[in-house]
């Protein structure tokens, strides 16, 4: 059939549906053919990321030639097919299957965590919008029901689609949910002897349609309508999953996987979904001398006058990059470093951790940014140095003086102790290990409050957009480095992070013709319809 | 739908203000265009005339019809008293006080359960729609399993407040109310004006209204 249309390739495939034509690849079903077309066929248990359930019966369309509705998540494309999903057939049984998917619900909106992104919420006011005709109790099952450490089951609200089950399953690789029971008694639990504990077990709640499965961190601190979402990348591990700041009152308060099928499809682990909570402790606010509080001038005056001793005898001085900090953080210090003829350049970075690797999300390196502090100091010509040669230098007294990007350094505590005794200037957004011995520490931008890039372990770079903005005096990293650099007579005309891009791209071959993404606006969840 | 649209149209006499569009759902809600004339007189003259007007009217009332009113009924006693009333413009506030009518939007209340708990279950509703911001509500999880959610903290900010009671609209199981007839009280510091959540539920009652509305419901007793 395909060679007598010549303009569709062998592997596409032609079909009709409501009217217009569309060819898709072969094998894709007809629920995602129409979703191309913008026709979004209602649905709860079909998920792109997921395996085909098909029983939820809410995706019913007519397909010509068939005799019964079928369900469009199920049916595969064929070349000629005539789907109708606006037809009185199929949308009255969308229609009524809605109905039978209410009748059990309990219509807990007001306390239930899901209002405001519930699939089940938005089809009732797309499809139905009636009242209830049911005039008998409703079955009650157990509420509040602890699968495990992270989520708690309202088996109530649970409308059967099974996709909390298939993500363990098939994301996971674990078995740990089952239904059990028939009919309108079946019931959503754990499997017998397993809780809900592996390490991607918050992305159940996710991809719940309704609000049955709610994260306990998440449970009852807001409503989704209250929040704004901006597009990051997680920092917990070297694979850089892709996901949405979820904030309101410049406060992060949960991250949600983003889709993107080259890092992480729909999914994200748990540890990950965790590390916004770090973005408000141990914050360094201020810039500090001697671990006072002192503001940037006389910092910045401090830092210059030792700096300058120092740099007398520029081999003596040692610069860390973080492999924590964003590509422009690091690209300008590196700069800078060259600019002073640094003797020593170290990477700073969190141990790492390698019982949690698998062969899925989670990496050993913890570290968000690792491959791209290396690739730039190739470019540059820089010669990294580990932890344990920072250690040795310290201990060797070959370094003098150190200026840290970052507070993680990978160092034992002795290190740590002699590094308190030499001059260590520390930009840092947290204050906690050699930033609390520093004798100068200028406050800087996590990732959530800054633009910049990473680079994640398959050398993809990624764009961070800042959700709110840095506490106190802090300021991006690379524009610390800038006023540094500035305190110590070496000048650099950046403005914006987009011109330490631009420059970055010109001498780092790895990110040679990568633009910059523009800014994203935050999006009004109370806008964003349905997730899950 | 349409038809029974064309149909109020019609039926409707064309007089009185020029109707743009009636609800297909209730005929009595439309939407009517209102002819404002331009203001022709910019000195307000006329306007503070009748103003004027007005006042002395009152002032003459107050001075003159109480004896009247008095002389002319030659009775005194109850009635006297209330001609007396009816007629004087000028209220003795405070030991005289108007009497409000029944929908007047005073200070808010949080209304109670039957065991006196708060019967609010901290959906945001409220503090969504306000206009004004002035609601702050943290949940909280409670320890009845059948409750499940709760305000740990509820305060309403009366200096903020703009009397709107979209709160009250808002609010899907009667737990706040603005029928206390009261007003916001005089205070000298700012913070005095917020009303917490035991201010706000000294002033509740048991509520009346069924949780979750009429009829049966997920939560019936077996």
């Amino acid at each position: 059939m395909s060679e007598s249309t010549p303009a569709a390739p062998s592997n596409m495939v032609t079909l009709t549906i409501d009217g217009q034509t569309v060819a898709v690849p072969k094998g894709t079903n007809v629920l995602e053919a129409a979703r191309t077309l913008g026709t979004d066929i209602s649905a709860f248990c079909y998920h792109p990321g997921l395996s085909i359930a098909a029983c939820c019966r809410q995706c019913l369309v007519s397909i010509e030639k068939n005799p019964k509705l079928q369900p469009s998540c199920q049916s595969a494309v064929a070349e000629g097919m005539v789907v109708h999903t606006k037809d009185p057939q199929s949308t009255l049984a969308r229609k009524q299957m809605l109905e039978f998917t209410l009748v059990n619900h309990p219509i807990d909106c007001p306390i239930c965590d899901k209002a405001g992104e519930c699939t089940l919420q938005k089809l009732y006011f797309d499809h139905d919008n009636a009242n209830s005709r049911v005039d008998t109790p409703k079955v009650h099952k157990d509420k509040a029901v602890d699968l495990g450490p992270t989520v708690v089951l309202d088996q109530e609200r649970c409308i059967l689609c099974t996709r909390c089950i298939r993500v363990c399953d098939e994301v996971a690789g674990v078995h740990q949910l089952e239904m059990s029971q028939r009919g309108d008694h079946e019931t959503l639990g754990t499997a017998p002897g397993a809780k809900l504990d592996n390490p991607y077990s918050l992305n159940v709640v996710d991809v719940c349609p309704v609000g049955a499965l709610t994260a306990k961190d998440f449970r009852f601190t807001m409503r989704a309508w209250e929040l704004e979402a901006t597009p990051s990348i997680c920092q917990g591990c070297a694979t850089g999953c892709n996901l949405e700041i979820h904030h309101k009152n410049e406060r992060a308060w949960r991250l949600i996987p983003r889709h993107n099928d080259d890092v992480n499809q729909y999914w994200m682990c748990d540890d990950g979904r965790f590390t916004y909570r770090d973005l408000r402790e141990e914050r360094l606010a201020v810039a500090t001398v001697g671990g006072l509080p002192s503001g940037w001038d006389r910092a910045l005056a401090r830092a210059g006058e030792r700096l300058a001793a120092v740099l007398k005898q520029s081999s003596s001085l040692g610069v860390v990059l973080s492999a924590t900090h964003s590509n422009e953080d690091n690209f300008a210090l590196a700069m800078l470093a060259k600019a002073w003829g640094a003797g020593r350049i170290f990477l700073g970075a969190r141990a790492a951790v390698p019982e949690r690797a698998d062969d899925k999300l989670r990496d050993a390196d913890v570290n968000p940014n690792t491959a791209g502090v290396n690739a730039i100091a190739k470019a540059l010509g820089l010669t990294l140095g580990s932890g344990a040669d920072l250690e040795e230098a310290v201990n060797a007294g070959a370094v003098h003086a150190v200026v840290v990007l970052g507070d993680a350094l990978n160092v034992s505590e002795q290190a740590l102790a002699r590094l308190a005794e030499i001059e260590v200037i520390a930009i840092a957004s947290h204050e906690r290990g050699v930033v609390k011995q520093a004798k100068v520490a200028l406050p800087v931008a996590a990732w959530a409050e800054l633009a910049g890039t990473v680079t994640n372990r398959k050398g993809l770079v990624q764009r961070m957009h800042a959700a709110f903005p840095p506490p106190g005096q802090a300021i991006p990293g690379w524009e610390a480095v800038v006023r540094l650099a500035g305190a110590t007579g070496v000048k650099f005309s950046w403005t914006h992070a987009r011109e330490v891009f631009k420059d970055m791209t010109g001498k780092v071959s790895e990110l040679s013709g990568h633009t910059w993404v523009r800014e994203a606006r935050p999006l009004q969840l109370r806008f964003a319809g349905s997730r899950g | 739908m349409s038809s029974s649209h064309a149909h109020d149209e019609s039926a409707e006499p064309q007089k009185g203000p020029k109707v743009l569009a009636v609800s297909p759902k209730n005929p009595n809600v439309r939407t009517i265009q209102v002819v404002r004339p331009e203001n022709a007189d910019t000195t307000f003259l006329a306007a503070t005339a009748t103003g004027l007007g007005i006042t002395i009217r009152h002032f003459g009332k107050n001075l003159l019809l109480p004896r009247k009113s008095v002389e002319a009924l030659g009775q005194g006693g109850a009635a006297a008293h209330v001609r007396f009333k009816n007629d004087i413009e000028t209220i003795q506030y405070p030991e005289e006080k108007v009497q409000y009518p029944e929908r007047y939007r005073g200070l808010h209340r949080l209304m109670l359960r039957d065991d006196g708990a708060v019967r609010c279950v901290a959906c945001m509703c409220c503090p969504t729609v306000c206009p004004a911001h002035c609601i702050t509500i943290v949940p909280e999880e409670s320890s009845d399993p059948s409750i499940e959610k709760r305000p740990a903290v509820f305060e309403i900010d009366e200096l903020r407040c703009v009397v709107c009671g979209l709160c009250v609209e808002a609010c899907p199981c009667d737990a706040i109310r603005m029928d206390t007839a009261e007003h916001a009280k005089p205070v000298e510091e700012r913070w005095e004006a917020v009303e917490n959540k035991a201010s706000l539920m000294g002033r509740g009652i048991r509520s009346t209204a069924t949780q979750g509305g009429e009829g049966p419901t997920w939560r019936d007793k077996k």
